[in-house]
Parts: C-alpha cells; structure tokens; sequence
C-alpha cells in the first residue's frame, strides 16, 4: 500500500483576514477580466478605473489596519509571512501602485491594437476607431498582487508562483506601449527571455534547496543548515542559482542587462509601476531569502554579495554618464540605486543591527520608489511630435519654457543624487548608516564615490535644463490630465515630506523592522 | 480460516499488487499483448461485419467461414506491400511516428482489470496486469504521448494535407481529452481512489442514501449513479479515438487520410490503424471499468454465488467489450461526420462547462451528506455554497444564451441581406459570376448553341 | 516500484514489436522504383514546397494548446481533491469553488473573446 493512500489527511486553515490585502486585489482583477468579457466596449474603461483605484485603496485601508491591530503571523500554513515588513512593502507597492493607476489611466500611452503589426493598415485602422485594450487594468491588478505576494511568501514554492504572476502581466504590458511599437515589442520580448529563464534559475535553485533540505519552506532551510551536513554542492549551488534568479528581479549587475532596453520600450506608465513596484517586492523576497532561508550561510554569500553590490554601483554609476535618452539613464540610475540598497543587505549582525539595516532599505524603497514615479510622469509630459521627447538634447533649455516642471524634475534628479532636504538623503543615509555600522566600510566608500559619480549625471541634466538655449524646435509641454498632475504633486510633495519631516516615516519603517521577518 | 481460499467478494485492492513474481507478469503482459492483437483482427471483422449488416450488406465472406480470416489476409497483404519512403519526408520522425503511436496505445492496457484474484499456476494473482495509485492518470499520460505520434506523423510527412490532419486531430484530441479527464472527477468522488482495481471493488455495491430516515439503496454501476459523467464520457471516447461523428482527422473529402496520408499500405500504415483499434479498446475497456461495474457480473447473473470468482468474470469483462465495442459501431453506422467547427465548439463550449457544474454539483451534494452525519454545523455553509453554484451556473448559462441568441439572429439577418443583395445583384459577393442572362445560355436570337470541341 | 515493473515488460514487448514492423517493412515488399510515387501526395498536382523546418500554421491551434494546458491542469489539480475529498470537508468543497470559478473568469473570458470559435 503507498503511504499516499494511506496518510490522514488534515483540512488546512487559511487566514482568510489577514491575507485580505492581497485577495481583494486578486479578486479586483478576476472582477476585472469579466468586465472585459461581458461589458460593452464604451463601458470598460469607466467601469475598469474606478475598481482598479478603489480595491488598491481597500487593500491600503486594510493593509493599515493590520499594521495597527499588529497583526504578525505566519498566515496560511506558514506558507505567507504577515509580518512587519511585509506589511510596510504592501503599503509602499500600493501606495505607488495606485500612483501608477493615475498615470496609466491617461490616455495616449497604450496601444490601441496590439496585435496588429506596427505600421500595418490594422493599426491604423485600430487607431482611427479608439480601439484600447482595457486589459491593462486587471493585468496592473495581477501583477501588484504578484507584487505583495512575492516579499510575503515564506516559502518558495509560493515566491516562484508570485514571481510568475507579477512578472508575466508585466512582460504583457511592457509590449503595449502606443507610440515606437518596434521598441516596446522588443523590450517586451527581450524582459519575457530573460524573465523566463531568471525564473528557471530561481526555480532550479528551489530544486536544489529541496534536495538539500527536503522542504521548501524558508524556516526549514533555515533549519536544515544546521542539522543537515554533507549536502554543501546541493546548498551552494541552489542558493547561488536562487539568488541569481533573484539579483535578476533587482537588476543588480551582472544581471541588469534588461534593464534599459525593458525601461526605455515600455510604456512610461508601467516603467513607472516596474521601477517602483517590482523593485520594492524584489528587494522583499531577496531580503527574506537570504536573512531567513539563509541567515546561518551569511559567511558564504556577504563576500558574494558585497562584490556584486559594488558592481551594480560602479555599473550603474559609470554607464548612466553615457547615455543619451533620459528614460535609459533612469533605467541605469536605477541600478545605481539598486547597488546602494545592496550594501544594506549585506549589513546583517546582530538582531538590532538586522533591524536598523531593514528599516533603512524600506524607508530607501518607499523614498526612492515615489521619487521615480514622480521622475516618470514627468517624462510622459515632455512630448514630441512622435511621442516622449526621449533624447536628453530635447531637453535643453527646459527650464526656461517651462520652468515649474523643469523645477519639480530637478527635485527629483536631486533626490536621487541624494542632495539633503531631499528624500534620498534620508534614504542614503539610513542605508549607509547601517552598512558601516554592519561593518561594510569599504562597501559605504564605494556607495559615496559612485553617489558622486551619479550626482554628475544628474546635475548635468539640471544644467542642460537652465543653462542651454533652448531648442528651436523644441518638445512641447503636454498639458497634464489631472491624473498626471496628480501623480507629479504627490510624488513630489513626498519628495519633500520625506526630505524635511521623514520622522514619522522612518519611525514606522523602524517598528515595521522591529520584529524583523517572522520565521 | 485461510483468507486465501475464501473468494473474496470485493476482489483485489491495490496491496494486492507488485507482489507477482516476474514469469507471472510475463504471462500477463503476453497475455494481453496477444489479447489486443487478436482482438483487432476480430475487430476489425466485426465491424466490418456488423455495419454491413446494418446496411443490409453480407460483408467479408471470402476468406475462411463468415470471412473470419479477412482481418489477416488483410494484415499479411500489408506487409507485402511496397514500403514507400517518400522523398520529401524528414525520414526519422516519420519512421519513429507509428512506433511513438502504437506503444503506448499498448501500455494502457496494464491497469485494466480482467477479473478478481486467481490460482495461476498455484500462484495466486490478480487477473490484472498491474495497478497503481494512479492508475486511471496512467491512461491519460498514455493516450497524450500517443498524441505525440499524431503530430509526428503529421509534421514529419511534410505534406499539407499530413500537416492539417495531424493538427486538426491534436486539437481534437486534447479538447476531448479535457472533457474526459473531467468526466472522471465524479466517479474518483464517490470512488476515492485512482486505483482501477478499487473502483471496480467501490462497484460492488452501491450502498445506501439515507433520505428522511428512509434508506434508498443506490444503484452500484457508477453509469447510472453518475449517468451525466457516463454520458459525457462516452461522447467523449468517440472524439478521443477519432471514431465516426468524429472522424474528421480522417475526412477523407477533405484531407484525404489526414496525418497518415504518406504512409503507404504498409506495415507503417497497419501500426496507425492497430494503435486505432488498441485506443477503441483502451477507452472501452475504461469505460467498463470505471462506469460498467468492471469485471463483475451484471444483475441477473450477479445473484449465482460464482458469478464473481475464478475465472468467470473475464468473461463477463470480455461480453461487455464487445457490447460496447458494438455500441461503436452501431454510432458510426447511425451518424453523419460533423463539422470541424461543430466538433470543436461542442468540446469547449458544451461538454467542459457541462462538466465543471456537474462535479461541482455531484461534491456539494456529497459534501451535505458527509456534512449531515460528521458535522452538521456546517451544513448551512454547503447550503450556500450550493444555492450559489446554482445561481452562477443559471446566470452563466443565461447570460450565454441570450448572447447567443442575439449573435444567431444577427447573422441570420446578415445572411438573409447578403441573399436579397446577391439576388438583386449577381456579382456583389466578388466572385465573377457569369450574368444570367448571356446569349448562349438562352440561345438569343435564335442561334443555336455551339458545343465545345467544335470550331 | 514494482508496482510499474509489469508495464515495463509490457512496454518492451509493445516496442519490440512495434519496432520489429516498422522495421522488416522495407524489406517484406516488392521494390518497384518510381520517382512520382515518391512524391507527396496532394490528388495528382505537383506537390507544394514544403520549407525546411516545417511551415506555418494557423495560430488556432497553438490557442488550443494552451489552453488544454490551462485545463488539463485544473483536471490535475481536482484528481486529488476527488480522491481526498471526504476528508477534506467543506473546506475543501469551498476552496474548489473558488478554483473553479477563478479557472471559469478566464473561460468566460476567452469565449466572449472569439477564442474557442473555428471559422
């Protein structure tokens, strides 16, 4: 007799409350996709919008709550971690995911047939009819409940299949953008290719991990690393094809090749939803594999990552000196900053230490997070004839035609840099502060040097905005929908909340990193 | 008490298994391997046989007494003839294809129970071949690899009408196959167990529904306690096996002999139409297994004590093989190929639907029955869970309906505009039409017709 | 394991054989050469050009792939529902509910969409 047949089974348990954040916004999505099944094509974008906002605004409610009512447990068989921290990432990724939401639902930026072949009469035809594919909305629902999904799970079976569901609508999406449809459909291929085959990395390495420590749940790895001895090949090959999986998600060097090509093609909206969100969530599940899963192996993977941390920053920094389009040297200051965040990681110690690290890298994610979407959505405003002024000459002499938008760009750029009174500063600091206090001096050296080297970069932007003529012919400012403006005064108003008053912000990045991740 | 002498009225479970020594296992496999192989070549005459007297035809008469030999003189015909390798070919796809299609087609055949345990050359054995805790998933595995050999022998002949029919019969294949697998959900509900030999065991009795203190004993053959899945499946192995109204692959108005057009009356060619034969038998003996009461004997004969031991029950298996084996027959001698469109559309749009309520309808009542006698808090739960699966599906189905009907009338409007218009004006619908009213069709003017070929 | 030896010795017994045909074919029958017979068969035109690697087909049927793997792995995941299905309880009863109805959003929405129609 097999013992399938014959081992009792016990029904699970599933915290339906706690884990409500996320199933409203999976539940928001299915709603979504029969809205587009059965509702008359007029009616879907009045009816797509306000569910999308409004159950992202439920989860944030609830989310809120939670962290209120101080919920920390291990929901659903301990296979999703409620805890401190993912809590705080769920509140980030929806609060920027439904800053997003107002930037996507403009319109001009989505394809109107995207099946059609660019430049085919289909399209044409498809363009002069207002055809708009309104997927979009349940697909930016499925990939932000991917999102919150991905830095929850504590197990990673789970993380594989968050990983799936928030990378795959969005490998859809990058495909969509209206304007340079060859571009958008090479970043999309281009982020599908290497997604998928980062996800058969990190798949091949929960194998791994599997054979190594007969679970796939973190806390038994955990476990597992001490009682299971003589299994190191598996150990180490699992948890450096896990991580490789992982870094690719970040974009940490050598990694971040996608980056770019995946940013500059997609649509401006969702490069906007990626640079904030998935980074958040990525940053999430890297920090829970590693502190959780692989906490007692930090002696193996610190030299490891301290050498890809100072490649991403040295990569990052060097590279966007060179670039000529500004959605390309966001991509690439993204990846700067992705460097930075990783000099945290690698700051663990003792527990204070790993909660001190923690919080600085969440309130960095919330900072950088809003400061990109800002940065974004005023991209989308710089138009040429053909679209997005994309090339930084264009720019020139932006600060005299229209210097409100020039300036709150430039607050943006400063925040990157990290210039005080912005909301970098505090972010970099918290950061930096960590790592040298975790004793990665040399790592906090090369940040500050390679911080210079970006803050070049973005200075020169703010100088060809102010201090160059303007092009004669020059992009023209569209004039933002309220969505837009929205999205620019928000984003820059946390900008400079969180530069002046960041307080109460870190305060509650703090208490979210007190408990650190429950096991 | 020896409990090996005493007959054991639920036959083998699945401890029963992977105990033969390997000579036993050997006997088996033969066993069935010879079963199969001459079960086509009387298959093959049979149905020859059956539809022409359906037609009121003698058919094959010539070769033995009631032409029983036809089958193998068509057989040793096939081998005799020209083994044609065609030039344009990709040569080793199209030689591996017929292999790919007929071993699995084979494999199948292993966990299909032929009768209770018995004394085989003093050792005592199962009249099954193996069984697992999968087993039923066994089949389905075997019946998707054989799909493989559909698109091989498509791909590989690197012909259009190789190339469409292989397609055209993949597609067909795994929509029913959908269908199928979905058709076992209800009876793996009431059965709990993949097992083959255990279900057949579950069959022995139906036991009792206890209604308002009256306890209505329910019928043991999961055909009629389940008849919707019963149904559905036999529907189902029609499509499967490509078997008349669904022998589109086949169509051979269309696509001459589909994805094995290329393959001349050879050897090759009798592998494609053994895996046909083995796959009808394959589903047929699935479907006496998990709906017909598996080897146990029907009612009547059920009441003899022996009905269900010894070697008794392989020939009741063997009698409803052949019934069902008949039913085939009588369908492809009753019914008209469908439409490609149709086919499909009946296998997405009618049979998985139908199927998805029906299992969620067969487990919420299940589940008010477990619910009654363990915990009758929850009861009210399943109550609502119910009345909500009810409420869906009718919307669903509604909402489908009226769409439906919406869409039919507008293309009977398009329809009867395109009529009046091609009415009025001949040549509207873009094909050169010659006009109605030319000299020569006529013959205006008194001029006589010239006939072609004539100067 | 030895549960699957049997369909092992079935297995070789099924390939030997199937092997065996396919393999005396060539040399059971006569050989008449003929360079038309060895063209493909399309009712008696010159064969179309085939291009290497295979050509074309309608994107139909890739659908149709797709989602038979959609479905073929709901049936994956109700097999042992149905089989723990006493066991389980209402619980399990209102999870697949829930399943079921996630799989059939996407159902409905590929039908409202045209993508089970063949024209």
């Amino acid at each position: 007799m097999s013992t399938l047949t014959a081992a009792p089974i016990t029904a699970p348990t599933i915290e339906y409350g706690e884990l409500a954040p996320m199933l409203i916004i999976f539940g928001a999505a299915m709603i979504g996709v029969l809205v587009e099944a059965f509702t008359p094509r007029y009616l879907r974008k009045s009816i797509q919008m306000p569910i999308t906002v409004l159950s992202m605004v439920g989860a944030f409610a609830l989310t809120v709550w939670q962290g209120v009512r101080g919920v920390r447990s291990a929901a659903a068989m301990g296979a999703i971690a409620v805890d401190g921290p993912s809590l705080f990432i769920w509140g980030a990724i929806l609060l920027l995911a439904i800053v997003s939401v107002l930037l996507i639902n403009d319109d001009d930026h989505f394809v109107a047939e995207a099946a059609a072949v660019p430049g085919s009469a289909e399209e044409d035809q498809a363009l002069s009819q207002g055809g708009a594919h309104t997927e979009i909305y349940p697909l930016v629902l499925f990939a932000v409940g991917g999102m919150m999904l991905f830095p929850a799970a504590n197990d990673l079976l789970i993380m594989f299949v968050a990983l799936e569901v928030m990378s795959l609508p969005l490998y859809l999406l990058c495909g969509l953008a209206r304007r340079r449809r060859l571009l958008s459909q090479e970043a999309a291929m281009k982020y599908f290719l290497l997604g998928a085959f980062s996800s058969a990395f990190f798949l091949y390495g929960t194998a791994l991990l599997y054979g190594f420590a007969g679970s796939v749940d973190l806390k038994a790895i955990a476990t597992a690393l001490s009682t299971v001895g003589g299994q190191d090949a598996l150990l180490f090959i699992g948890a450096a094809t896990l991580g490789v999986g992982l870094l690719f998600k970040i974009g940490a060097a050598p990694f971040q090749a996608w980056k770019p090509d995946v940013y500059q093609g997609s649509p401006t909206p969702i490069t906007a939803l990626m640079a904030s969100g998935t980074l958040i969530a990525a940053f999430g599940a890297l920090l829970r594999v590693f502190w959780v899963a692989l906490g007692d192996l930090d002696a193996e993977w610190t030299p490891v990552l301290w050498g890809v941390a100072i490649l991403t920053m040295v990569v990052g920094a060097v590279l966007a000196i060179t670039q000529t389009d500004i959605k390309r040297m966001l991509a690439y200051s993204s990846i700067a900053h992705t460097g930075f965040l990783l000099t945290a990681v690698v700051a663990t110690g003792k527990e204070s230490q790993n909660a001190n690290a923690l919080s600085g890298i969440l309130f960095y994610l919330l900072a950088y997070g809003f400061a990109t979407v800002g940065a974004f959505a005023v991209v989308t405003m710089v138009r040429d004839p053909g679209g997005e002024a994309g090339h930084l000459s264009r720019w020139a002499g932006l600060g005299k035609r229209s210097p409100l938008l020039a300036g709150i760009f430039a607050l943006f750029l400063l925040a990157f840099a990290g210039i005080p009174l912005t909301s970098g500063f505090f972010g970099k600091y918290a950061v930096f502060a960590a790592a040298v206090a975790g004793g990665a001096v040399q790592l906090v050296i090369v940040g500050v040097v390679t911080s210079a080297m970006a803050a070049f970069f973005y200075v020169r932007v703010i100088v060809l905005m102010f201090f160059s003529d303007p092009a004669p012919e020059g992009p023209t400012i569209a004039v933002p929908s309220m969505g837009t403006a929205a999205v620019v005064t928000l984003s820059a108003a946390a900008t400079v909340v969180l530069g002046v008053f960041p307080q109460p912000v870190l305060d509650l990045a703090h208490t979210a990193a007190q408990s650190l991740f429950v096991r | 008490m020896i409990p090996n002498l005493v007959a054991d009225p639920a036959g083998p479970t699945l401890a029963d298994f992977g105990k033969d020594p390997l000579w036993i296992s050997i006997i088996k496999a033969l066993f069935i391997f010879v079963f199969l192989m001459l079960g086509v070549l009387f298959g093959v005459w049979f149905e020859r046989k059956l539809i022409s007297r359906m037609q009121h035809r003698y058919g094959p008469n010539r070769a033995g007494k009631f032409g029983l030999l036809q089958s193998v003189a068509d057989g040793l015909k096939m081998g005799l003839k020209e083994d044609i390798l065609p030039r344009v070919v990709d040569k080793v796809v199209y030689i591996l294809a017929p292999v790919i299609i007929a071993v699995p087609a084979f494999l199948s055949y292993s966990i299909i129970p032929f009768g209770p345990m018995v004394s085989m050359f003093g050792v005592r054995t199962p009249l099954q071949l193996t069984d697992l805790p999968v087993a039923v998933l066994l089949v389905l595995a075997m019946s998707s690899i054989g799909v493989y050999g559909i698109v091989l022998a498509g791909w590989g002949s690197r012909s259009p009408y190789a190339v469409l029919g292989g397609l055209r019969s993949t597609a067909q294949v795994i929509s029913y196959e959908i269908a199928m697998g979905l058709s076992f959900v209800a009876v793996f509900l009431f059965a709990g167990t993949l097992s083959t030999s255990e279900i057949v065991a579950k069959q022995a009795s139906g036991g009792t529904w206890s209604l308002g203190g009256l306890d209505i004993p329910l019928p043991s053959w999961y055909a009629i306690l389940l008849i919707p899945s019963f149904l559905i499946y036999v529907i189902t192995m029609l499509g499967e096996t490509n078997r008349v109204p669904f022998d589109l692959p086949e169509g051979e108005g269309e696509l001459v002999a589909g994805y094995h057009t290329e393959y001349s009356s050879s050897l090759k060619f009798a592998m494609f139409q053994l895996a046909e034969y083995v796959n009808v038998f394959t589903v047929s003996g699935l479907a006496i297994t998990l709906f017909l009461g598996g080897w146990r004997a029907p009612w009547p004969i059920s009441l003899w004590d022996g009905a269900n031991t010894g070697w008794w029950p392989m020939l009741w298996f063997f009698v409803k093989l052949v019934l069902v084996f008949a039913f085939f027959i009588w369908v492809r001698a009753s019914l008209p190929r469908i439409r490609y469109d149709q086919l499909m559309a009946f296998g997405w749009k009618v049979l998985i639907p139908l199927n998805l309520a029906w299992i969620l309808l067969v487990a919420t009542v299940r589940a008010l029955q477990n619910a009654r006698s363990e915990q009758p808090g929850s009861v009210p739960v399943v109550l609502v869970i119910a009345a909500i699966v009810v409420i869906g599906a009718l919307a669903i189905y509604f909402r489908f309906d009226t769409v439906n009907q919406r869409r039919r009338e507008a293309k009977a409007a398009e329809v009867a505009a395109d009529m009046e218009l091609l009415d009025a004006e001949p040549t509207a619908g873009g094909f050169p039409v010659p006009a109605l009213d030319l000299p020569h069709y006529h013959g205006v003017n008194g001029r006589k017709e010239v006939p072609s070929g004539t100067n | 394991m030895e549960l699957y030896v049997p369909i092992l010795v079935l297995a070789v017994l099924a390939a030997g054989f199937a092997v065996f045909s396919v393999g005396i074919a060539p040399f059971t029958g006569p050989k008449r050469w003929n360079r038309a017979k060895l063209d493909g068969y399309e009712c008696g035109i010159e064969p179309t050009p085939q291009p290497v690697g295979g050509g074309r087909f309608p994107l139909k049927y890739m659908i149709t792939a797709m989602l038979f793997i959609v479905f073929d792995i709901e049936i994956i995941f109700l097999y042992p529902w149905a089989v723990a299905f006493d066991k389980l309880g209402v619980f399990g009863l209102v999870e697949m509910v829930l399943f079921i109805v996630t799989v059939l959003v996407a159902y409905a929405y590929v039908w409202r969409r045209r993508g089970l129609d063949w024209d």
